[in-house]
């Protein structure tokens, strides 16, 4: 009974809460984040609308890397009824504006200086001939290497400065039964080391011009084929037992001990504090090694729905400046692990890693070596960015020779066109 | 739909009396009115989206439906793309293995459950059980025994036997048949109850006749038994078949089409083509061709099933 009445109690206090807050019209907002570190940064925004006095229904879809969630905007969109903001990644924001559903935040953005705050790289992906569709509340950088640090010193090994002192570490590690490498075999995952092997072994422009620009000459030539041979190599880094494992698992085992490496993005530093270790002292984080190295990023931004009813609008208006708020974006961003969109926020705060992050991004951004990441939608659209995780997924668990791989990339980009 | 408009017209030869009564009315109109909702659902949320999906093919439809017209233009980029190929393999290649073996296998333990021994009661249940699992279990949980890490493979080497390998799921070119052990594994008890409630229902007398002819029992069962199950054959092929290209979830949970795409099925790659691709158009196609498929199978086994009614089979 006092268990009921608990129950019942409970519940009656938990129910005035998201009635109080909405005075001034509430907003849904579709998203894929629903993992604990997600769902806390989030609610740094959502707290901060509630102060102002708006309401907030959540809508979280997850499941698919965010495939899940778009599915569920394309049923709400053709039905005409369209959530108040969505989440998006990649290309999707420039495509819904491109089918002209979603609104444009030019007069606060020019009046607070959004299109500074922001580098060009960026703004390609949330903003359109003087339209701001989107606001970009974070970014991420997928190309770092996650490594045991105890792992290390016990085997006498230091950071990589090349993919070919990263492979030759293998055999050593092997030997005393460290997997060297930590992966699952989900296309992606592989993918996301071929992204950094095409840029860090022939350099930014040619990421670009394979990657963004689809250059066939490019995708055929000598280059591209290095980076399968070497993608080979690193094949024999990973153990047997890879096959559906999931990227967590592949960075517990880092955590534990058990693998050397895992190539990920910044997304896995949340699992190694999660385990209560540290940087620099129980684990690491450095750049994949390259001559110049690039900041592979992907960006997490929220578009607004064009509609009628004027307490929605107020509340789009209010999340759009509150997601561009410095402040809410260094406090977003200390939770959810990675760095603030706007280049002009402070590294007061962070831990060491994302500190790391801002330095070589602004390094990167020097160099012409910031890019977007293709695994993750950044740097060609959805149709061609699939073909590469067909291409590179295929290769990573068969016997396919790297000509093979460059003819089948070759042939599939050209019949997606 | 011939056959629905066909069993409204039979009782509409009862008012033939030249008094037509309310009720004799109503009872002409009241099976046509009862059909008339559900006709309508499936009119609607079947044929007008075959002939939606039909329109989208032909068009250059990418991230959403665009209404235009292209012709075959989605046709030849979909049997130009090899992972199609590998789906339409892997579906004959599963569809063959999953019903040979659940067919034989559910046979099998239908005959031997048949031989009157002890707590068939219970070994029913235990053999039926997986079939109330969702796919989604099944593919997780054989995801793990599997993985030559965690489960088989791992046991048995521990056992002694360190050069035991059984890795199939790790390689591409086997990955396909690890799929259909899962799926065997759930549907094979569903299979063995069909077959055992089509055994309980031969007639006693005949078995006797042809023990007193002097026919050995493999003999009894191959020439007698078997040939007049061929209703339960027919259920569980038709069942069987429709699992088999909807094995949706079973391939996701299980595989994820992976590794490298070598598990791909038709209903996998429609979905990554619509929902994930942004090429509409080549996912409608696929579906258009999935059809085509299904009703190559369907539409002569329902004609010979319809041409036997009207010989009042």
């Amino acid at each position: 009974m006092t268990k009921y009445k608990t129950l019942l109690l409970a519940t009656a206090l938990a129910l005035p809460l998201p009635v109080l807050a909405q005075e001034k019209g509430t907003i849904e907002v579709l998203h894929h984040w629903v993992s604990e570190s997600e769902s806390a940064a989030l609610n740094v925004v959502r707290e901060r609308m509630a102060e102002q006095g708006f309401g907030w229904q959540d809508s979280a879809v997850g499941g698919m890397s965010g495939a899940n969630a778009t599915q569920a905007l394309r049923t709400r969109l053709a039905s005409g009824n369209p959530p108040g903001a969505m989440q998006f990644l990649g290309y999707e924001g420039l495509n819904w504006n491109a089918e002209g559903v979603v609104r444009d935040f030019s007069e606060p953005a020019n009046e607070k200086g959004w299109f500074d705050a922001i580098e060009p790289e960026v703004a390609e992906f949330v903003t359109a001939d003087g339209k701001f569709f989107a606001m970009p509340i974070n970014m991420h950088r997928q190309n770092w290497i996650w490594a045991n640090k105890k792992v290390f010193d016990a085997n006498g090994l230091s950071v990589p400065q090349t993919w070919a002192e990263l492979i030759a570490m293998g055999p050593k590690l092997k030997a005393v039964g460290v997997v060297p490498l930590a992966t699952g075999d989900e296309a992606w995952q592989i993918q996301l080391i071929f992204d950094a092997l095409v840029t860090d072994l022939n350099g930014p422009d040619f990421y670009r011009k394979a990657l963004v620009e689809l250059d066939t000459e490019a995708l055929s030539s000598p280059g591209m084929i290095a980076v399968f041979d070497t993608l080979r190599e690193v094949r024999g880094l990973v153990d047997d037992g890879f096959v559906g494992r999931d990227w967590a698992v592949a960075t517990g085992m880092v955590a534990s001990g058990e693998a050397a490496m895992q190539v990920h993005g910044d997304w896995a530093k949340g699992e190694f504090l999660a385990h209560g270790l540290k940087e620099g002292e129980d684990f690491l984080c450095f750049a994949t090694p390259s001559k110049t190295p690039s900041y592979l990023f992907l960006i997490d931004s929220f578009g607004a729905f064009t509609t009628r009813d004027v307490a929605t609008t107020a509340a789009q208006a209010a999340l759009a400046e509150t997601i561009m708020d410095p402040e809410i974006q260094r406090a977003f961003n200390r939770i959810k692990g990675s760095i603030p969109a706007r280049s002009d926020v402070s590294v007061d705060g962070f831990d060491s890693c994302a500190v790391k992050s801002f330095e070589d991004r602004a390094a990167a951004i020097e160099n012409g070596a910031m890019l977007g990441a293709l695994t993750h939608g950044f740097a060609s659209q959805p149709q061609f960015a699939a073909v590469f995780a067909d291409v590179v997924g295929q290769f990573f668990v068969t016997d396919m020779t790297s000509q093979q791989a460059v003819d089948m990339l070759v042939n599939g980009i050209a019949n997606a066109m | 739909m011939t056959d629905i408009s066909q069993s409204a017209a039979v009782p509409g030869t009862a008012p033939q009396r030249p008094a037509a009564t309310l009720s004799a009315r109503l009872a002409r109109w009241l099976p046509r009115l009862v059909m008339a909702p559900s006709f309508l659902v499936v009119l609607i949320g079947v044929y007008l989206f075959i002939a939606w999906t039909l329109w989208i093919s032909l068009s250059s439809s990418a991230m959403l439906p665009r209404y235009d017209f292209v012709g075959l233009e989605q046709y030849v980029r979909l049997w130009n793309t090899p992972r199609w190929h590998t789906a339409v393999i892997n579906l004959f290649l599963f569809t063959g293995l999953f019903l040979g073996v659940t067919i034989a296998l559910g046979l099998l333990m239908a005959i031997l459950l048949d031989q009157n021994i002890r707590a068939e009661g219970v070994l029913r249940t235990v053999y039926l059980y997986p079939m109330a699992l969702s796919f989604i279990v099944t593919g997780t949980a054989w995801k793990w025994v599997l993985n030559p890490e965690l489960g088989v493979e791992k046991v048995v080497q521990s056992w002694g036997w360190d050069t035991f390998a059984f890795d199939w799921i790790t390689r591409p070119e086997t990955a396909i048949y690890c799929v259909v052990i899962a799926a065997v594994w759930q549907s094979t008890g569903f299979a063995m109850a069909i077959f055992l409630a089509g055994l309980r229902g031969i007639d006693s007398s005949i078995i006797k006749a042809a023990q007193i002819e002097g026919a050995s029992l493999p003999r009894i069962y191959a020439s007698i038994i078997v040939p007049l199950l061929r209703p339960a054959f027919l259920s569980v092929i038709v069942l069987l078949s429709y699992i088999s290209i909807k094995s949706f979830d079973l391939v996701l949970a299980l595989t994820n089409a992976g590794p490298g795409g070598s598990t791909e099925m038709p209903s996998t790659f429609m979905f990554a083509y619509t929902f994930q691709r942004n090429q509409m158009g080549v996912g409608a196609a696929s579906a258009i061709m999935m059809l085509m498929t299904v009703a190559a199978i369907i539409i002569p086994y329902l004609y010979s099933e319809l041409r036997e009614d009207t010989h009042g089979h």
